[in-house]
Parts: C-alpha cells; sequence; structure tokens
C-alpha cells in the first residue's frame, strides 16, 4: 500500500472521527445542563436519579459503556443490532460525557454569588431570565478551561470506538498496520490527533479570550 | 403609607430573628436603622423586599395586601404574579453591590427596565444616563465593574435600583463594605436622594449620617423595635438604657 492510499483512507477514518467528536459534543453540552439542572431538581426522586446515572457513568469505563449500547439489545432483549453500531456509539459518548459535563456545570452554578440571584430577584427577573441572562453566561466563563480539557480528552477518547470495529482513524491505523506489517499508520493517527486537538485548544482560547471583557 | 409591616415574626431554625415588629414608612420620609449586628436589621429589609419569607404577621404597600396570617397562623402571600407587582414597588441596596459583572453600567440600568417592565430601550437609556448624572458617573457608563472603585460600583447599585422607578428604596448597609475614604462619596447620593423626597430606610452603621438626613431613627436589638423616634431625640436624648449603651460605644 503506498503513503498516499494510506493517507487517504486514514483521512476518510479521521473524518469519521470527526463525526463522533461533533455529534458527542452537540449532544453532551446540552444535555449535561439538563442533567445538571435536574440533580438540583426539587423531586428527591429525580435527584437521586441523576445522581445515580451520574455514579455509574463515572464508576465504569467507557469502553465497556460502548459494549453494553452496542451489545445491550441483543443479549437483553434479542433485538438484533444491524444498523445499531453508529447509534450505539453515539448514545453511549453522549450520555457519559453529559454526566461529565453536568458535573462540571454544577460547579460552575454553585461557584455564582447568592447575592447574584438576590439581585435579580429584587429586580423582577423570572427565574427563566435570571438563569439565561446573568447566571448562565457567567458560568460559561468560568467552566472553560474545565470545558477545554473535557474536549480535549473527548478528541483522543474517540478512538474507544474501535472497540465497535467502528472504522474512525485509531481501528483504520490498527488493521492497515496489521495488514502492511507497517508503524507509519500510527504516525500518521498520531499526527492527526495531535493537529485536531491543536485545532481545539486554538479555538477554546479565542472563546476563553472573547469573554475576558469582564471579571 | 408606602409600607406597613405589622406584628412581623421571622425565625431562622428556632432562632427567633424578628419578634413582632410593626413599622411603617410615609411618602417622602428617610428612616434610619440602626442597631447591633445580629439584630435583625437586615432581615427586616429582606423580608420588606421579599427576599425572605415572613412566618407571621402582615405586609401591606400602598395600603394593600401582600402577606398576612390566616386562622391557622401561617403566613400566607398574595399570587407570585401579583407579588411581582408588590415587587415593583420597592427596590433594594445591597451591602455587597450585586452588579452584574458580565454587564456593562449602562446595561446594569436597562436590562430590568428592557426586559421586565417592557420599557423601551431609548427611554431606558435615556433615564439611566440621566441617573449616571445625578450619581456623577456618566463618564463611566461604558465600563465594566470591576473597573470601578467600591464607592463607583455603590452608587451605579443605587442608580440600577433607582432605574426601577420603585416607591421606596431600602439600603442594606450601603457603606460597610467600602473603605473609610469611599463611604463619603455613597453617602452624598443618599442625601440627594433624600433632599428629592424619595422614600428611604437605611439600615446604616454611620451615626452622623443617621442623625443628619433621617427623620426618624429604630433602633433595633434582639429582634425587637426598642426605640424609635426624631433622631435628635433618639441621639442626644435616649430614653432606653439599652440605646444609651448601644450609642456609648460609638461616641468612643
Amino acid at each position: 500500500m503506498s503513503l498516499s492510499t494510506m493517507l487517504s483512507t486514514m483521512a476518510a477514518g479521521m473524518l469519521r472521527t470527526c463525526g463522533i467528536f461533533i455529534l458527542t459534543l452537540a449532544g453532551s453540552l446540552p444535555l449535561g445542563m439538563i442533567v445538571a439542572l435536574l440533580r438540583k431538581s426539587h423531586f428527591p426522586v429525580v435527584r437521586l436519579l441523576t445522581r445515580a446515572y451520574i455514579s455509574v457513568i463515572r464508576g465504569t469505563p467507557l469502553m465497556l459503556q460502548l459494549l453494553v449500547w452496542y451489545f445491550g439489545p441483543y443479549y437483553l432483549f434479542g433485538l438484533s443490532i444491524r444498523g445499531w453500531r453508529f447509534p450505539a456509539l453515539i448514545i453511549g459518548f453522549v450520555l457519559n460525557y453529559a454526566a461529565y459535563f453536568a458535573e462540571i456545570y454544577r460547579g460552575g452554578i454553585e461557584s455564582i454569588p447568592v447575592g447574584q440571584y438576590e439581585a435579580c430577584e429584587v429586580l423582577g427577573y423570572s427565574k427563566s431570565q435570571t438563569f439565561m441572562r446573568i447566571i448562565l453566561p457567567q458560568v460559561i466563563k468560568r467552566i472553560m478551561p474545565s470545558v477545554t480539557n473535557e474536549v480535549i480528552t473527548l478528541v483522543k477518547d474517540t478512538s474507544l470506538a474501535f472497540t465497535l470495529a467502528y472504522q474512525e482513524v485509531f481501528s483504520l491505523a490498527k488493521q492497515i498496520s496489521a495488514s502492511q506489517t507497517s508503524f507509519t499508520p500510527f504516525v500518521i493517527a498520531g499526527v492527526f490527533y495531535f493537529l485536531a486537538n491543536y485545532v481545539v485548544a486554538f479555538v477554546m482560547e479565542r472563546i476563553e479570550k472573547a469573554l475576558d471583557y469582564y471579571r | 403609607m408606602i409600607i406597613e409591616m405589622k406584628n412581623i415574626q421571622k425565625q431562622f431554625g428556632g432562632l427567633e430573628v424578628l419578634r413582632d415588629i410593626s413599622f411603617g414608612v410615609d411618602n417622602g420620609e428617610v428612616v434610619s436603622i440602626i442597631g447591633p449586628s445580629g439584630s435583625g436589621k437586615s432581615t427586616l429589609l429582606r423580608c420588606a423586599t421579599f427576599l425572605e419569607t415572613i412566618d407571621g404577621g402582615e405586609i401591606l404597600y400602598m395600603g394593600e395586601k401582600a402577606a398576612h396570617t390566616d386562622e391557622s397562623g401561617k403566613a400566607v402571600y398574595v399570587h407570585h404574579k401579583d407579588l411581582r407587582r408588590f415587587r415593583s414597588y420597592c427596590g433594594l441596596v445591597f451591602q455587597q453591590f450585586n452588579l452584574f459583572p458580565h454587564y456593562s453600567v449602562l446595561k446594569n440600568l436597562t436590562d430590568a427596565p428592557i426586559e421586565v417592565q417592557h420599557r423601551s430601550r431609548e427611554e431606558a437609556e435615556e433615564s439611566a444616563m440621566e441617573l449616571l448624572r445625578k450619581m456623577g458617573i456618566a463618564d463611566k457608563a461604558k465600563a465594566y465593574p470591576y473597573q470601578l472603585s467600591g464607592g463607583q460600583q455603590q452608587r451605579v447599585a443605587i442608580a440600577r435600583a433607582l432605574a426601577m422607578k420603585p416607591q421606596i428604596l431600602f439600603f442594606d448597609e450601603p457603606t460597610s463594605a467600602l473603605d473609610p475614604e469611599l463611604t463619603g462619596e455613597v453617602l452624598k447620593v443618599i442625601r440627594q436622594l433624600a433632599d428629592e423626597k424619595m422614600t428611604m430606610v437605611v439600615v446604616t452603621h454611620e451615626m452622623p449620617f443617621a442623625k443628619a438626613v433621617s427623620n426618624r431613627v429604630i433602633f433595633m436589638d434582639g429582634g425587637v423595635i426598642v426605640e424609635q423616634g426624631d433622631p435628635r431625640d433618639v441621639f442626644d436624648d435616649p430614653k432606653e438604657e439599652r440605646t444609651k449603651q448601644f450609642l456609648r460605644v460609638f461616641e468612643r
């Protein structure tokens, strides 16, 4: 296999990696906020369930969770899992990352001084106005460093998709390396991941800078 | 009367903070509340502005009931939609300013008038600038709170409360978080508001200010009003032993 074929095959894999990455963020960033809010719900049952969810997600390996989501429908319900590979993958990633984001959001929300809520209350803001206009913007600024960490971890975690034999860049690197008895695919994969994270770090830094106009 | 509070009771985990307090404020009146810390001054203000709920008693704004005690002895508030109207009657200036750090000074003043009171942006900004001029900080309209001194921040906070056009303005130790050299500028604008007959209730430790500016002084201790009256009487000729004792500390 020529280097250029190797590169183009792996670039296609990298596109699939990006797909996992983008879909996971698109799902888990908002879902994490919902989970964070449910964790502070007025209903004890809801609080208990969300805490259990976060605890299970954080207490088990993501690789295992992916296998459960993929094979679960077959072993538990005898359902066919044809075409289920990619949905299972995304569900696994989204639910995993939502739990971590939820904890980051919670920390951010709890770090906002109670005086901000009181000022809103006295000025007559509704609960949703208070959250959307006053609290959330400040939370976002405060949690940016932790979110950046998590997003960079996600870029690398996408490689766990190989457990479900999804043809993203890491799976391909392994396959090509084995079939061609070559070390080069690993180097290419490494460069791809590094470049992806370089872009992520750059973007996140720009966002942090944009939020630098106040303290 | 702008506000009337009758037989107010408030407990925090079994600790009685307010014991049967009654007081009212007339239109244009400036009332100072003094007393040792833990006497219930701030709690009274927080109950008046609906940040805390009372356990018993009655709160009336402009003669209209916002909360009362029912037959079973429980305090009942009006529906939360009506409560919003009662909230709009009063403003509160906090000890810690509590400005919105992500908003410019101007937006701190205009956001609630636009979003809550649905006033036009143009009108809200115009009246905000007018207030800032009055507070002597019109040049800071585009600045962010962190760029201002404590005294300037507190003046912005006062302007933000006034921007809602409240009937009555409460101050919870407005100068206690400020360096001594910055208290003067804040007290000056409060005095200016008093001259314009703004109805105000000020919890303060600034005795000379309370004496000079207020029409009435209330001395609170242990969750009750120990003594109240004309500031000259209360400060120069207090009747109650507890008041004398408290004021003596300030004379030293």
